[in-house]
């Protein structure tokens, strides 16, 4: 047996009193929903490999996973694994109290109101589950694990429904066309392609090349150097078209790593822990990741391309020619 | 607000250019068995995870499009649900009816059978438990 699964087995049975606190909490608040303590544990097992022991090799002590099993919506996966194994108590509540809101969301993201009964009623029976694997029938609560609230997972399964029922429904479209027309659409302009125009005429097409391809691999150089975090705020911003206050929504929560990552490098008024995150905070975000950008950019033209000042400025200008037309240049603008 | 230089505004420009044709798309190819799951989704869009659990997803954001885009809706249905949330708040509460009923009239117009035995299991206890207590309110609409 590997030794780390032999670490984590000792680890999950020091838990073992915490899970028992947990399961004795949901038991009183839920007492007919019959869930037994050995699922209830299991299943949480299953979620501290999933996301703690998975995501890295990094050692995991008592004290990670006391914190994480803290964060676990213990209510809502106590009545998704009663949901699961068919307790009618468990689903009466569950329609009672998220039926109203499936609807609504459905609604919201459908376009006419068949659809949004067909994903209502695709989702219930997946919720119950239909397929049988191995004599037991296969609910998708099974694949709830409560790090995230009930209400949120419900959403991605509606969300994931109705992208299932757009595909049944134009067989023609791929799956790649379906998801970008989702989105706010992308603009697949080329970049080696860029209309020149109005260059200065000293400059020859062969000079014009190599200043754009020393661009080219500088500013792929400088992305790269980026750490993951700061790529992933630039591509929900200019890839995904995610305004900004969407972008604070994501990171409102003041335990988000997203929001602990930037904040590590922020400025003083940045750093409350408790603040909550504005637009212009997040514009702040960005200008920074716009600074290391071009100061990589410009020592990556510097000292792996050999251009001088005045050459680094000719690479920008006929970029930014190469923008001029394409009008998908958005300002640095609180929206 | 702090005054972008005209050179940041440029690198702004180029750096918006350069993403939009290399990351517009990409992933897409990855086998759907890569994707993340509905799990990590909802907990990585709510700001749930752990620095040490949110690594690797976001590394796969950053490389998978499909998922990043999939964060991006649910982003904005997030958004969109908690500024509505507030106002129709309780307003939809309703009785609803035995799940055993709501369950089988599903089925029954998807598989075009009565499955209604599929609660069977637990009519009896489910029946007394419905008269021995009334549901309590509608917590999840705090």
């Amino acid at each position: 047996m590997p030794i780390e699964t032999t670490i984590n087995e000792g680890l999950l049975e020091e838990c073992g009193s915490l899970i028992s606190g947990m399961f004795a909490r949901c038991s009183e608040n839920a007492p007919n929903f019959g869930v037994r303590e050995h699922c209830f544990a299991a299943s949480l097992q299953k979620t501290i490999n999933k996301y703690l022991f998975a995501a890295s090799s990094d050692p995991v002590n008592l004290e990670d996973a006391a914190e994480f099993l803290e964060q676990i919506q213990a209510d809502d996966l106590f009545m998704a694994l009663a949901c699961a194994s068919g307790n009618e108590r468990a689903w009466w509540e569950f329609d009672q109290q998220h039926r109203s809101y499936l609807e609504r969301v459905a609604r919201h993201l459908a376009k006419t109101e068949v659809d949004a009964q067909e994903v209502i009623d695709t989702v219930y029976v997946e919720l119950y589950g239909t397929r049988v694997v191995d004599g037991e029938r296969v609910s998708k609560f099974s694949t709830y694990s409560g790090r995230g609230s009930l209400r949120g997972w419900l959403r991605t399964v509606i969300w994931h429904s109705l992208v299932d029922l757009h595909r049944a429904s134009h067989d023609e479209v791929s799956l790649d066309e379906m998801t970008e027309n989702v989105g706010e659409g992308s603009v697949h302009a080329s970049f080696a392609e860029a209309a020149p125009g109005g260059e200065d005429e000293m400059m020859d097409h062969l000079a014009r090349e190599r200043y754009r391809k020393a661009t080219l691999a500088s500013i792929e150089t400088a992305f790269s150097s980026l750490e993951d975090h700061e790529k992933l705020l630039l591509l929900y911003y200019h890839v995904e078209n995610l305004k900004l206050r969407e972008i604070a929504r994501m990171v409102e929560n003041t335990a988000s790593p997203l929001r602990g990552w930037f904040q590590r490098k922020s400025s003083t008024r940045d750093k409350d822990p408790s603040s909550r995150i504005h637009e212009s905070t997040i514009m702040r975000w960005l200008e920074k990741s716009y600074a290391r950008v071009l100061q990589i950019f410009r020592e990556e033209l510097q000292s792996k391309h050999g251009l001088k000042n005045e050459e680094i400025e000719i690479c920008v200008e006929l970029a930014t020619q190469d923008l001029a037309d394409s009008g998908f240049n958005r300002n640095l603008t609180v929206t | 607000m702090k005054n972008i230089t005209p050179q940041e505004n440029k690198i702004q420009g180029l750096l918006d250019r350069y993403l939009r044709q290399q990351f517009a798309g990409s992933g897409f190819a990855l086998a759907s068995e890569n994707h993340l799951d509905d799990d990590s989704l909802t907990a990585f869009v709510e700001g749930n995870l752990s620095s040490r659990e949110a690594r690797p997803i976001v590394a796969h954001l950053v490389d998978c499009s499909f998922c990043r885009h999939v964060t991006t809706e649910l982003v904005r249905l997030d958004l969109a649900f908690a500024e509505t949330d507030a106002v129709e708040g309780r307003a939809e509460i309703s009785e609803p009816s035995r799940v055993s009923e709501v369950l089988s009239g599903i089925l029954s117009r998807i598989f075009g059978t009565n499955d209604g035995a599929v609660f069977a299991h637990q009519e009896n206890d489910s029946e007394e438990d419905q008269e021995k207590e009334k549901p309590e309110e509608d917590e999840s609409e705090k």
